[in-house]
């Protein structure tokens, strides 16, 4: 266990992950809540995703689809006047499913064309969003005229505020960073890696591969739909446009530049592709507002250049591209 | 504890802090400044659109600067790109409420952008008027600080309908539309018309924005023998749409709405585009001295632009909050009620709002192509 | 009708196979998806839009030469662009995880796509039609002799990149690299040499693409590169990515199905169910229709 030794460090980090939101709320930024937020919603996806890149090594391009599928779920429930906690088990079990539904034919496909597969079926599950007019109200978007999606309650508490979103997206993220390093320790964890590492080797150990890499998967897609769920309660809009292939991309740029494999570095990925943007809207203002883009796209090739293993790579995968020397 | 363990775990949260200090540092310039903010989609699939609309904002606010208006404040046009995204447009109307100085907003394009980020403007009393998205849910939510000034797609779909019917004399048409809340609304509009008239629809389709090949669907259109092409959508799809359907020999007119009443119709389209019919809100400017006036200051400080179809609703909709400011002096809260009340005369005729906020403004032009330009017809 | 939609697949698929070849050079050599690709071709097409208005009257006179001219201008323009972000982007990322080139390249098309946009422009440029198209109907048929022009090219292009790579020293040099790196080196092969090579066809035959698809369709924009670059990578993974023969026939594939599902079926769920047929194709022929069994590894 690694765990104990870092524990000061963490005691830090919790603290500052705690308190600073509050008090720049009290400060009356919302702006700046409202971005730690998505942080924590993409820092889920993040850490959802890594499962399936991370430990598996199963590139997946479309993950973003089972976060529309968990937004759409969500917001179809709560209009339907399912609470937010009676209808998140019914959105992971949906997610959970579809993930295993897709999962089943194409997992033995291997690395570049899992990845279109995945891209493929982000985009059905794109289209189908925007086709499906009696469903999902089509490129107009969930809630309908006269529809409301309902608060989240606590008890006799209502989420209203940033804030208080934030502190909800928090729990759902330490929980979802809970389940990857319960995950990545145990015997699943061991045999996801062996997996990753050597498919031949690991069917020779005896782990069986195609329920191993579906537990991942699903388990990656659950994690995925709940970050929907949470993302529609709070914008209390859902619409097709936030699920483009971009997203799924922007999402796999977060993990390898942060740092594939190890939790801490998917956090500093997506604190930085998510912060980044909003660090150059503020400083290049009115004046330089259309160059936001140009900068952003050379300062992910400059990263990825001066740290090609990520930002903070797992100790195990920084160990190995030192001893392989890299040879693709 | 490893000492590069601690390093780096230090300088993560170093930098995460120094993140927050930047994010949280910004929104606080000196007293006097008063902005009005344009948010729209600068960068992007649909940049063209939003990078139009911060011209035309420009040009207002550089008006009003030196108009000498506004004596008491400096005024200034904050402009924000929301990429057509709702996270970012949820972000940016977060930031905008956390200013003080911006006391308007005009924007946001995609109404999947308004509708969100109007309810976080609505928190702070911040005064809205999207001169672009037509969703009619934007305005049915019961938010008091919510004005639109481009039309429902109800009034400008009927309007089309109608005349393709009356003046036309179309009985049969195919529709098309691009599958966003704009395109699809404006069909679903002309289609409810154009039946309850006794017209024939004769098919009814979705293409992608920046889809560029549309002969496979011109062709089974024409194998319908449709006497009008109806589509609802913008002019880079319409503008290949009409031209190829010309190429393939289906030599009927292409009816649109707004979204493609630019000169830049018929440099994409060419020639085929000659007599294509659109709708738009507004008396045509040769009829109001006020918004040829817009035309030819536009065309002077913007020389090597066309006019995308939004420009003259944002020139309009930063004039109106202008008024407001310069009539309540600057109050958030009393600026919403004077909109609300307000008959202003600009660009587009006699603007006012409905309880909703939508504009009473109903009066549409017909517009036709001719020498590759938009001409109104009477 | 099915003929008349035979031919707009044809053409279709003609830009997508022509488009897919870069892919799957790049892949077949270093084993990464170039997402800069369609960047490349976008560019490609911003070449020749200039080279088409800026040329002189006397080059315009000569019909022929004036074409050349235009195409080799932007095809050469595009290779050496290729060429610059290999050794910007790509080299230095060698030796690193496969995702790392992956996110290079994703980089760079963000970069390339917003810079065009922000110093050329963000409205669509109508193309100079300076092609004398030409139409026939055959049995009903429109066809027109841009379509036929194109046609022709993408197939001789396949023809002479085939014949390059398995008749000439480079091009089997270039099999070699991509079969090994290391022991392509110790035959006394240069592979950093046979990477530009790579770079600079697959970019050339990109801005290729991006000529055409300006001249066929009449306008162009900064982000002109994103659909059919996914479209024609969709067309290189179904024919078997690595393969020239499968990035060809996928395209056309793709070409063809996208024209017959919008004529028959409906445009609205066109990419539905292309994507669909790409999970089916890959579900029972996992590489893809002339693809060989790799094994590999992220």
């Amino acid at each position: 266990m690694t765990l104990p030794r870092r524990w000061p460090l963490i005691a830090i980090g919790l603290l500052v992950v705690l308190i600073l939101p509050l008090v720049l709320n009290q400060l009356g930024n919302l702006y700046a809540v409202r971005v730690i937020g998505l942080v924590g919603i993409y820092c889920i996806l993040g850490v959802g995703l890594n499962i399936t890149i991370g430990y598996t090594g199963l590139l997946d391009l479309g993950y973003i689809a089972f976060y529309a599928i968990g937004a759409y779920t969500a917001a179809i429930l709560s209009i339907a006047g399912i609470s937010f906690w009676l209808g998140l088990p019914i959105v992971m079990v949906v997610g959970g499913a579809i993930r295993l539904g897709l999962g089943a034919p194409i997992l033995r496909l291997r690395g570049d064309y899992l990845a279109i597969v995945t891209l493929g079926f982000g985009e059905i599950v794109r289209l189908v969003l925007i086709n499906l007019d009696a469903i999902t109200n089509g490129p107009k978007g969930l809630p309908r005229v006269g529809e409301k999606i309902a608060d989240v309650k606590l008890f006799a508490f209502t989420l209203t505020e940033n804030i208080h979103f934030y502190y909800l997206i928090l729990v759902f993220l330490l929980i979802a960073i809970f389940i990857s390093h319960r995950l990545e320790h145990s015997r699943l964890g061991r045999a996801l890696i062996a997996i990753r590492e050597d498919e031949l080797a690991a069917t020779l150990s005896g782990i069986n591969i195609a329920r191993t890499k579906a537990v991942a998967f699903v388990i990656s897609g659950i994690i995925g739909a709940v970050a929907g769920d949470i993302y529609v309660h709070w914008n209390q809009f859902v619409s097709p446009e936030s699920f483009t292939f971009w997203e799924s991309v922007l999402l796999v740029s977060m993990l390898v530049i942060g740092g594939m494999g190890n939790v801490w570095g998917i956090l500093l990925g997506v604190v930085l592709l998510v912060a980044v943007p909003e660090v150059l809207r503020s400083t290049l203002g009115t004046a330089f507002v259309d160059y936001r883009m140009i900068a952003f796209g050379l300062l992910m090739v400059v990263i990825i250049i001066f740290r090609p293993q990520g930002l903070l790579p797992s100790r195990r995968r920084a160990l190995e591209l030192e001893a392989a020397g890299g040879e693709p | 504890m490893k000492a590069h363990t601690v390093f780096r775990l230090t300088l993560t949260f170093i930098f995460l802090l120094g993140i927050l200090v930047v994010i949280s540092g910004c929104g606080q310039k000196g007293p006097r400044v008063v902005k009005v903010a344009l948010v729209a989609p600068l960068t992007g699939d649909i940049a063209a659109h939003g990078q139009g609309m911060k011209r035309a904002a420009q040009l207002a606010i550089e008006e009003a600067v030196q108009s000498n208006r506004f004596k008491d404040f400096k005024l200034e046009l904050a402009a924000f790109d929301d990429r057509g995204d709702p996270k970012e447009a949820v972000t940016i109307a977060n930031q905008i409420i956390s200013d003080p100085a911006i006391l308007g907003i005009v924007g946001h394009l995609n109404s999947g952008c308004s509708i969100p980020a109007s309810q976080v403007y609505a928190k702070r009393n911040v005064l809205m008027i999207t001169p672009a998205s037509t969703n009619p849910k934007l305005t049915q939510q019961g938010l008091r600080n919510v004005f639109r000034l481009c039309t429902t797609d109800d009034v400008q779909g009927k309007f089309a309908a109608d005349y393709a019917v009356d003046n036309l004399k179309i009985e049969k048409a195919a529709l098309v539309h691009d599958k966003t809340a704009y395109g699809q609304g404006l069909t679903e509009e002309f289609r409810k018309e154009f039946l309850a008239r006794n017209g024939q629809v004769l098919s009814f389709d979705g293409i992608d924005v920046g889809e560029k090949d549309f002969k496979a669907l011109i062709t089974r259109i024409k194998g319908e023998s449709p006497q009008l092409l109806y589509f609802g959508g913008m002019h880079p799809e319409c503008g290949l749409l009409s031209k190829q359907a010309k190429e393939l020999g289906l030599s009927v007119p292409v009816f649109s709405g707004d979204g493609i009443v630019t000169p830049e119709y018929a440099k994409i389209g060419g020639p085929a585009t000659e007599g294509d019919y659109a709708s738009m809100i507004g008396s045509p400017p040769e009829k109001l001295p006020a918004a040829s006036k817009f035309v030819a200051n536009y065309h002077q400080r913007y020389p090597k632009n066309d006019m995308q179809p939004y420009d003259p609703y944002t020139y309009e909709a930063i004039n109106i909050i202008l008024d407001a400011i310069e009539k309540t002096g600057g109050d958030r809260n009393k600026m919403i009620d004077y909109i609300a009340k307000v008959t202003y005369s600009g660009i587009l005729g006699e603007s006012s709002f409905d309880e909703r906020g939508d504009t009473r403004n109903k009066t549409i032009t017909i517009y036709t192509v001719r020498n590759g330009l938009f001409k109104y017809v009477d | 009708m099915f003929f008349q939609q035979l031919v707009n697949g044809i053409t279709l698929g003609s830009i997508y196979a022509l488009f897919a070849l870069g892919y799957t050079m790049v892949y077949g050599i270093l084993l990464m998806i170039n997402f800069a690709h369609s960047e490349i071709f976008m560019v490609g097409a911003y070449l020749g839009f200039w080279a088409l208005s800026l040329l002189p009257v006397w080059v315009q006179g000569w019909t022929p030469g004036y074409f050349i001219l235009v195409f080799a201008i932007a095809m050469m323009g595009a290779g050496l662009l290729a060429v610059t972000i290999e050794r910007v982007a790509y080299r230095p990322l060698r030796r690193a995880s496969r995702l790392a080139p992956l996110i290079s390249a994703i980089g760079v098309s963000i970069f390339l796509q917003n810079l065009v946009q922000v110093t050329v422009s963000a409205q669509s440029q109508p193309y100079p039609d300076t092609f004398k198209i030409s139409h026939y109907e055959f049995f009903g048929v429109q066809v027109n002799s841009l379509q036929i022009f194109i046609f022709a090219l993408a197939i001789s292009a396949m023809v002479l990149l085939q014949v390059f790579i398995t008749k000439t020293r480079l091009g089997k040099a270039m099999r070699a690299t991509a079969q090994n790196h290391t022991v392509s080196q110790l035959m006394g092969i240069n592979v950093n040499f046979i990477i530009t090579v790579t770079f600079l066809i697959g970019g050339a035959l990109g801005g290729l693409a991006g000529v055409l698809n300006g001249m066929y369709y009449g306008s162009i924009k900064f982000n002109m590169g994103f659909f059919p670059g996914l479209k024609a990578f969709t067309a290189a993974v179904v024919g078997g990515i690595g393969n020239i023969k499968g990035a060809m026939v996928g395209g056309f594939l793709l070409g063809i199905i996208e024209a017959l599902t919008v004529g028959y079926i409906s445009s609205a769920y066109k990419d539905i169910i292309l994507f669909a047929v790409l999970i089916l194709v890959l579900i029972f022929r996992p590489t893809g229709i002339f693809g060989e069994e790799v094994t590999e590894k992220i």
